[in-house]
C-alpha cells in the first residue's frame, strides 16, 4: 500500500528511525507454515518486528497452512528452492516432522537454516479451577490409569504437541498407546477446549500462555525445562524440580530453500546478527512471549543437526519410525 | 446419456476412492475410535449409492453443446492452462497481456482493440494490485527491470519519512 | 450497562479523532477493493496490510482501527463480484451468488448491490451492539461449546441445507458428497496420516477452500460465459439505475434481523465463520420464507439479504472471543490478535481494564466503520453496476485475470492456478448436468469440521457415542435441525389446505 505510506509519511515522520546500515533484501517475506495465530505466526512476527530497524522494507508475513508445515517444506524443496526473499518459520516440531518422514523424502540437509527467533518450552497446563494442584497429582493419575485423563493439544498424533504428552506418560512408565489424546486444529482451539472443559490437560508451549496467565484463567503444572525460566515466567514450577525429568525445549527460527545463493543467505544471516545485538530485538522477543536464544548461520546449522539426531532416537523409541 | 457417462466416470473415481479408503489408509497410532479411514469409507459407500441411483434413472439426455462450441471451449481451456503455466515465467504483465489480447480477439473484439485491452489489463492490473494493494504477483523478467528502476524510489520513501 | 456506555464514550472519543476517522474511511475503502477480488478476502487483506500498518509507526489504536476497517471493508466487498459476476469474492459470499446474480442478470444489479449493502450494514451493526453489551458473557458460552456440540451444529447446518435441494434430490446429495470427499484430501488433522495426496506436495495440506470456490464458481462461470457467447445467447446488459426501495426493506426486514442474529452467534463460536453462518442463514430463510422453493434461487431479495446480513454479523461475532478471551475465533481475528501482540497489547479479559482506549476504540471504530461502509458503498453502486456494461469479449478475460490474481496472491503457488482451471471444468460439467454447486461447496466447508469434531468428541469420551447427546446445547441443536426440516413441510401443507379451502369457497 505504497500510497498510504506516502500519504501518511508526514504524520509519522518522527516515529520512524532508519539506522545507517540497512540490509538490502527485496520484498522480504516470512512464511508461517500454518493457520494464523499459532507458534509459526508468532515466530514470523518476531522477524517482522525485530528486523524492522535493519531492513529497508517491512517483512511480510504469509500463511501457508496445513500439513503441519509439510506444504511449506515441500514448496521450498520443489518450486521455491532459490527464493532469495523468503524465510520460513520452523520449530523443533518441524525438525521432528522431517525426521519422522512427515515431510516426505526430504531431510534436514534440504534446507538452509538461517537464524533463530528464540526459544520456547513445553508446558503442562490445566484450567485455574482444575483439581490438579501440582504435577505430582496428575502424574499419579496418569500412572494409575492413563485413560482417565483427557489430554489435548494443537497437533496431530506424532506431532511435537503429542510428543510432550507421550514423554509425560513415558516418564512414569505408562503405555503410550493407552493415552487419551485429542488433536485440535492449532493451539487456539486447544486452549478454548481447555477453558471450556472439553479437555483436562493441555500440553502447550509457554509462549502461547501469556494472556491467559495474566488473566489467571489457567495454571501451569510444570514447565518442561531443567531450570526455571527468566522473568516473566520465573514463578512457574518446572518438571525437573518436581522430580520428573521431562525436557522439551523448542527452537524457533527460520530456514530457506537449499539452492539459495550464499550471498542471499548471508544477507539474511547478517540482518539477524545485526538485529540480535539491539535492544529493539530483545524487546520484541520478550513482548511476544518468547525466550531469548540467538543462533545464526553456521551455529544454527550445527544445532539443528544435533537436535535432529536426538529426535530421531526419540521417535524410534516411541515407535513413530522403524530403526 | 450424458448423465450416464458422467455418472460412470464418477463411479470409477469413487470406486478408486473407496478402494483406497478400505485398504490403504491406516494410522500407526490412533486414539479416536474412528480412524482416518472411517469417514472416507462412509462417504464412499453413500456416494456409490447415489451414483447408482443416477445410472438407474438419468434425467439429462445430452449436454446440448454444438461441435463449434466444443472447439471454443477447448480453445479457452488451452489458453487458461497456458496462462497458468506462463504466469510465473513471463510475469504478470506479459502473460496477462498475451492472454487477454488473445481471448478478447477470439471472442470477437477487433485486433487493435484486443491488443489495447491486453496492454491495459496487464499494466493497469499490475499497478493497481502491486503498487496500490501490495499484493504478491510475479514480476517475471520485465518485473525485475521494473523493480530495478523503481528501487531507489521505494528506498527513499521511508527515509524521507524518517529524516524530515 | 453504565460501564459499557462509559467505555463506548471513551472509545468514540478515540475513534472520532480526525486522523483515526480518516484511517477508518481509508481502511474501509481499501478493504472493499480487496474483498471484491475473487479469492482474497478479509483474512488475506489484513495479513497483507498488517506489516505496513506496523511499519508506519502509528499509535496502536490507530493501526488497529485501520486494520479493523480493512477487515470490515473486505467482508462488504466480497458481495460485489458475487452479484455482478457470479464469482464469490470470498468464502462468506458463496451464498450471495444464489439470488444476487439472478437479480443482476435481469437488470437489477444496482438494486442488488444497494440492498446487500444495507443488509450488511444492519448485520454488522447488530453484531457490534451485541458485542458491546454481551461480549464477555457470549465468549464464556462460546468456549463451552464442546466438540460434541459442534457435531450437533454440523447436523443442524446440513439440515438447513436440505432446503437447497434443486431439481434432483439424488444430485444434491451427491453434490454434497463430492464436496465432503474433496475435503478429505490432505493430511488427517488427528493422526497425521496422508489421505489421497498421491505424494503431490501441493495438496498435502488439502485443497484450499478459496481454490475450490474460485474454481467451481469462478472458472466454471467463465466457461459458461464462453459457451453462451458462442451460441449467441448472451447480450450485454444496459446500464441499470435500479436502487433499493423501502418496500424491499419492508419485505426483507425479518429475514435480515434473523440472519444477523444467526450470523453473529455462529461467528462467536471459534472455528466457524462467515461461510458457515451465511449458509445456515440462507438455508433457514429459504425454509421459512419459501418452503416450496419457488422464488429463492431466482433472485429473491430475501435470499440475497440473508447471507449478507449473516456474514457481516459473523465478522463482528468473531471479534468477541478474540477481544474478551484472547482466543481467535477465525483466521482473520487470529491475525488481528497477532497485531495486538505486536503493539504490546495483550488481548484477553484484562484488556478492557488495562488498555480501555484500545479495546473500546476498536469497538467504536466498528460502529463508525459500518456507517462509513454504507456511505462509501451506496454511491459506488452505480459505478460497480457499470461493470456489467463492459462487452463480453472483455469481461470474460477479465474474470480469468481477477481469479488468477486473487488465487495467486494468497500463497504464490502457480499449481493453484491449474487447480482452479481443472475444478472449473469439473464445475462446468456439474452445472450442465443440473447439479447445483452450492451443496458441493458447503459439503467441502463443513466436511472437515464435521469429521474432526466427531472424532474429537469420541476420543474425549473414549468411544462412547452417548457424548453426542450428553449436553443441552447439542440436544437443542438437534431439535432445531428437526424443526428446520419438518416446519416447512408442515407450513406448505397448511398453505395448501387453506388454498383448498379458499378454492372451495
Amino acid at each position: 500500500m505504497r500510497f498510504t505510506r506516502l500519504m501518511t509519511s508526514a504524520a509519522v515522520a518522527s516515529a520512524l528511525a532508519i539506522p545507517a546500515i540497512a540490509q538490502e533484501i527485496d520484498r522480504p517475506e516470512c512464511v508461517a507454515p500454518a493457520q494464523p495465530g499459532g507458534g509459526f505466526d508468532l515466530t514470523c512476527r518476531i522477524a517482522q518486528g525485530g528486523l524492522e530497524p535493519v531492513l529497508k522494507e517491512p517483512v511480510q508475513v504469509r500463511f501457508m497452512p496445513g500439513g503441519i508445515g509439510a506444504v511449506a517444506y515441500n514448496m521450498f524443496n520443489t518450486t521455491r528452492t532459490d527464493d532469495p526473499s523468503a524465510i520460513v518459520a520452523f520449530s523443533t516440531g518441524s525438525i521432528l516432522n522431517v525426521v519422522t518422514g512427515k515431510y516426505g523424502a526430504w531431510t534436514i540437509d534440504d534446507a538452509r537454516w538461517v537464524a533463530t527467533a528464540g526459544a520456547d518450552f513445553g508446558a503442562v497446563v490445566v484450567k485455574a479451577d482444575s483439581p490438579y494442584g501440582n504435577l505430582e497429582q496428575l502424574m499419579a493419575d496418569l500412572k494409575a490409569d492413563p485413560s482417565q485423563v483427557v489430554l489435548g493439544a494443537g497437533g496431530s498424533v506424532g506431532s511435537q504437541d503429542w510428543i510432550k504428552a507421550a514423554l509425560l506418560l513415558d516418564v512414569v512408565g505408562g503405555d503410550v498407546s493407552k493415552l487419551r489424546y485429542v488433536a485440535f486444529d492449532g493451539g487456539g482451539d486447544a486452549m478454548a477446549a481447555l477453558l471450556g472443559g472439553s479437555i483436562e490437560v493441555y500440553t502447550g508451549d509457554v509462549g502461547e500462555l501469556a494472556s491467559q496467565l495474566d488473566a489467571g484463567t489457567v495454571r501451569v503444572l510444570g514447565v518442561m525445562s531443567p531450570e526455571r525460566l527468566p522473568e516473566p515466567y520465573a514463578d512457574l514450577p518446572t518438571t525437573f524440580e518436581q522430580g520428573y525429568e521431562v525436557d522439551w525445549t523448542i527452537l524457533r527460527g527460520f530456514y530457506m530453500g537449499k539452492d539459495v545463493s550464499d550471498e542471499d543467505y548471508n544477507a539474511w544471516v547478517a540482518a539477524f546478527e545485526q538485529a540480535y545485538g539491539t535492544e529493539h530485538w530483545a524487546q520484541t522477543v520478550q513482548q511476544l512471549g518468547v525466550l531469548p536464544l540467538n543462533l545464526a548461520g553456521e551455529a544454527l546449522e550445527a544445532s539443528v543437526r544435533e537436535r535432529a539426531e536426538r529426535l530421531h532416537n526419540l521417535a524410534a523409541e516411541a515407535g513413530l519410525i522403524q530403526g | 446419456m450424458a448423465d450416464r457417462i458422467f455418472a460412470g466416470v464418477l463411479l470409477l473415481v469413487t470406486l478408486a476412492y473407496a478402494f483406497i479408503a478400505f485398504t490403504a489408509i491406516q494410522a500407526p497410532f490412533q486414539y479416536d475410535p474412528l480412524g482416518p479411514e472411517s469417514w472416507p469409507r462412509l462417504l464412499s459407500v453413500v456416494a456409490i449409492g447415489c451414483i447408482l441411483g443416477i445410472l438407474w434413472r438419468p434425467d439429462n439426455d445430452s449436454l446440448d453443446v454444438a461441435r463449434t462450441t466444443w472447439f471454443r471451449l477447448a480453445a479457452i481451456l488451452v489458453l487458461l492452462v497456458a496462462y497458468a503455466e506462463l504466469f510465473e515465467p513471463l510475469g504478470f504483465i506479459i502473460s496477462t497481456f498475451l492472454f487477454s489480447a488473445v481471448v478478447s480477439a477470439m471472442l470477437g473484439a477487433r485486433p487493435a482493440r484486443a491488443l489495447l485491452f491486453g496492454a491495459a489489463a496487464g499494466l493497469l492490473g499490475y499497478v493497481v494490485c502491486v503498487m496500490l494493494l501490495d499484493l504478491n504477483l510475479p514480476g517475471g523478467f520485465l518485473g525485475e527491470l521494473e523493480w530495478g528502476v523503481s528501487a531507489p524510489e521505494t528506498q527513499t520513501e521511508p527515509s524521507t519519512g524518517g529524516t524530515n | 450497562m453504565a460501564e459499557v456506555l462509559a467505555g463506548l464514550g471513551t472509545g468514540f472519543a478515540v475513534a472520532l479523532d480526525p486522523f483515526n476517522l480518516m484511517l477508518v474511511l481509508f481502511g474501509c475503502f481499501a478493504g472493499t477493493l480487496i474483498g471484491a477480488l475473487p479469492g482474497i478476502g478479509p483474512i488475506n487483506g489484513v495479513a497483507i496490510l498488517l506489516p505496513i500498518a506496523y511499519s508506519l509507526g502509528f499509535p496502536p489504536e490507530s493501526a488497529l482501527i485501520l486494520l479493523a476497517g480493512i477487515y470490515y471493508g473486505a467482508e462488504y466487498g466480497g458481495r460485489i463480484s458475487s452479484i455482478l459476476l457470479n464469482v464469490p469474492g470470498d468464502a462468506g459470499a458463496v451464498m450471495t451468488t444464489l439470488d444476487g446474480n439472478p437479480m443482476a442478470r435481469r437488470g437489477e444489479a444496482g438494486r442488488a448491490l444497494s440492498l446487500s449493502a444495507v443488509a450488511s450494514f444492519i448485520g454488522g451493526t447488530i453484531a457490534v451492539i451485541l458485542m458491546s453489551f454481551f461480549g464477555s458473557l457470549l465468549a464464556a458460552f462460546a468456549v463451552e461449546f464442546t466438540p460434541a456440540d459442534y457435531v450437533a451444529l454440523m447436523v443442524f447446518a446440513f439440515a438447513s441445507l436440505a432446503s437447497l435441494v434443486g431439481k434432483s434430490t439424488v444430485k444434491t446429495l451427491l453434490g454434497a458428497l463430492i464436496g465432503l470427499m474433496l475435503a478429505t484430501i490432505g493430511i488427517d488433522a488427528s493422526t497425521g496420516v496422508e489421505r489421497y495426496t498421491f505424494g503431490i506436495p501441493d495438496i498435502l495440506a488439502g485443497i484450499d477452500f478459496l481454490v475450490v470456490v474460485v474454481g467451481l464458481f469462478g472458472m466454471a462461470e467463465l466457461l459458461h460465459l464462453v459457451e453462451q457467447q458462442v451460441t449467441g445467447q448472451l447480450k450485454t446488459l444496459p446500464v441499470d439505475k435500479s436502487f433499493v426501495r423501502f418496500k424491499d426493506l419492508a419485505v426483507a426486514k425479518w429475514t435480515i434481523l434473523r440472519s444477523s442474529l444467526i450470523g453473529f452467534f455462529i461467528g462467536v463460536l471459534p472455528g466457524t465463520g462467515a461461510s458457515v453462518a451465511s449458509a445456515v442463514a440462507y438455508g433457514t430463510e429459504k425454509r421459512l420464507c419459501d418452503p416450496e422453493g419457488r422464488t429463492f434461487g431466482t433472485g429473491d431479495i430475501r435470499g440475497l439479504a440473508a447471507p449478507e446480513a449473516a456474514n457481516n454479523g459473523a465478522a463482528g461475532g468473531a471479534m468477541v472471543p478474540m477481544l474478551t478471551l484472547g482466543i481467535p475465533g477465525s483466521g482473520t481475528t487470529a491475525i488481528l490478535l497477532g497485531a495486538l501482540l505486536m503493539f504490546n497489547v495483550q488481548p484477553g479479559p484484562l484488556m478492557f481494564e488495562q488498555r480501555p482506549e484500545i479495546a473500546w476504540g476498536l469497538i467504536a471504530s466498528m460502529y463508525i466503520g459500518n456507517v462509513a461502509l454504507l456511505v462509501i458503498n451506496l454511491p459506488l453502486v452505480g459505478l460497480f453496476a457499470r461493470l456489467l456494461t463492459i462487452p463480453q469479449h472483455y469481461l470474460t478475460p477479465l474474470i480469468a485475470i481477477l481469479a488468477f490474481v486473487g488465487i495467486y496472491s494468497i500463497v504464490g503457488n502457480p499449481f493453484d492456478l491449474l487447480l482452479i482451471t481443472g475444478l472449473g471444468v469439473f464445475g462446468w460439467f456439474l452445472r450442465k448436468l443440473d447439479f447445483s454447486l452450492a451443496p458441493v461447496i458447503l459439503g467441502f466447508v463443513l466436511g472437515s469440521l464435521f469429521e474432526n469434531n466427531l472424532r474429537r468428541a469420541l476420543s474425549i469420551s473414549g468411544g462412547d457415542w452417548g457424548i453426542l447427546v450428553a449436553d443441552y446445547k447439542s440436544i437443542m441443536l438437534y431439535v432445531l435441525a428437526l424443526l428446520v426440516v419438518v416446519l416447512p413441510i408442515w407450513l406448505s401443507r397448511r398453505n395448501r389446505s387453506t388454498l383448498a379451502v379458499s378454492a372451495e369457497e
